[in-house]
């Protein structure tokens, strides 16, 4: 199973890469494993958005700066907006970084 | 943060962790313990980012009341600053970058059975808060300032009250790697306690009287000989002193002569301990004397200071190298910029795969889909999500 790398950048990623930072630097565990932890939490996170996410989200905004470079497309928006069914955010400037779904079918 | 968002993650937490416990239990692994101190980390840097409500159901037992023994913790506890020295120089690109992603060869997921025994084992950190204000005071009203004592790190400070004094034993050892910004109180009363404006009779006094202060200024290599010789050369040699200050010499010399333990001999300890960090003149018109003073002093300043590890490396590896630092002070911006600045807080990201964009114009549209969302100090999942964007 194709995973992306992508959801390291997330919350829960970062605070698993801190942790696996700090385990490793004291010696108590060694980089290979932490390395198989972390690809473990990719298959695992995106199995979870896969199966366990149901929400959907839509957003608007003006698009400052688009890039599509190997298979991701990053877009820089300004003033945009975000709604799903709960409640709306509004944010200044965000940036979506979206890698392309066909490669992890392949 | 939505319910559903911690439910999300909590679930991926023990997912991971129970499909990584054979590699961790077996073919010589670290063990159990290390996998529960694994996910008791992650967790509670969950938890201080936000993003999961604790507490987890587990942490009904795991969660020691402050106070309370914790077994297992105190073990990393004291390995973290012996254990770390090597690798703390290297950089931890790899971790954060890894070179090519292994595919793990064994999955075994372990259902229920195994995560019941794992919510049994003591996962401390997950009480950071409490502990950290009391761990801070306690050590502070024990009297014991010794600048030799490095501030513990943040993730030293985060465990229960028992292994603190362990801690700060051990601290001693500098080189575990800080996040340092938790310290910055610790490192400022520190500063406060010392830099009183205190007679030099106070000082000894108080040194007498605490008894538990250690050697911080090498003092104890003196004879009283080769300080009232110092002290000599000091009126010598001084530069803006006036008579006030020298008799306050030779008191305080008298002092030594009475008990050579009395470290602080040459004049307003406070006043050169502050000037130490911002004016390096400070030797121009404290005289030799102060001289002697500031150069055995300086370590401890020097030490606290340490404590906000980002700056101390960063100089270290400007002064070394002329090519390879700006790689290397590349590296601990960003690590800094990921630790403390934008530390998912106060950037906006969104992380997701596309399955189509388009664009007519100047109108784009794309769908996403499993996507991960931080917006506002919350993490937003979608299954899917639809965008429409004006260029």
């Amino acid at each position: 199973m194709a995973t992306f790398e992508l959801y390291r950048r997330s919350t829960i990623g970062m605070c698993l890469t801190e942790t696996l930072d700090e385990m490793v630097q004291s010696g108590t565990l060694s980089p290979e494993l932490a390395i198989q932890v972390l690809v473990q939490f990719d298959k695992s996170m995106t199995e979870a958005l896969e199966t366990q996410v149901k929400s959907k989200v839509s957003i608007k905004g003006h698009l400052h700066t688009y890039r599509f470079c190997d298979n991701v497309w990053t877009f820089i928006l300004q003033d945009a907006i975000f709604k799903n069914e709960e409640n709306q955010e509004n944010v200044g400037r965000v940036k979506i970084v979206a890698c392309d779904s066909k490669l992890l079918t392949q | 943060m939505t319910n559903s968002t911690s439910t999300v993650y909590i679930h991926v937490i023990e997912d991971v962790i129970s499909k990584v416990r054979e590699e961790f239990v077996n073919n010589g692994g670290p063990g159990e313990s290390v996998l529960s101190e694994l996910q008791g980390l992650w967790e509670m840097k969950m938890m201080q980012a936000g993003v999961i409500c604790g507490p987890i159901e587990r942490s009904s037992v795991s969660k020691p009341t402050p106070g309370g023994p914790t077994s297992t913790t105190p073990v990393h506890d004291l390995n973290v600053p012996y254990e770390g020295t090597e690798e703390y120089e290297t950089p931890t690109a790899d971790m954060l970058f890894p070179p090519t992603p292994l595919q793990t060869p064994i999955q075994t997921p372990l259902p229920g059975t195994v995560d019941n025994s794992l919510y049994n084992i003591p996962t401390g950190p997950n009480d950071y808060p409490a502990v950290h204000d009391s761990g801070g005071t306690t050590e502070m009203k024990a009297g014991r300032p010794s600048p030799y004592m490095q501030p513990p790190s943040p993730w030293m400070n985060q465990r229960p009250p028992l292994s603190v004094d362990v801690n700060v034993a051990y601290v001693e050892g500098r080189d575990e790697v800080d996040r340092g910004t938790s310290h910055q109180p610790l490192t400022q009363d520190f500063f406060t306690m010392s830099s009183g404006k205190r007679k030099r009779e106070d000082f000894a006094s108080k040194y007498h009287t605490g008894g538990y202060i250690p050697q911080q200024d090498g003092a104890g290599d003196a004879t009283s000989e080769i300080l009232q010789v110092e002290i000599n050369q000091g009126d010598n040699s001084l530069r803006r002193n006036d008579i006030v200050t020298t008799a306050k010499r030779e008191m305080s010399a008298q002092v030594v002569r009475s008990s050579m333990k009395i470290p602080q001999l040459d004049g307003p300890i406070p006043d050169p301990y502050d000037d130490v960090l911002s004016t390096p003149n400070i030797y121009n018109y404290q005289g030799v004397v102060n001289e002697d003073y500031n150069i055995v002093n300086t370590p401890a300043p020097s030490d606290l200071q340490a404590a906000t590890p980002a700056v101390g490396t960063q100089n270290d590896v400007g002064d070394d190298d002329d090519d390879e630092p700006p790689l290397n002070e590349n590296d601990d911006d960003d690590l800094d910029d990921v630790d403390q600045g934008e530390e998912l807080n106060t950037q906006h990201l969104v992380l997701a795969q596309f399955d189509k964009v388009t664009r007519t114009k100047s109108r784009w549209k794309c769908t996403l889909k499993d996507g991960i969302m931080h917006i506002n100090n919350k993490d937003i999942l979608f299954n899917k999500a639809t965008g429409e964007f004006e260029f």
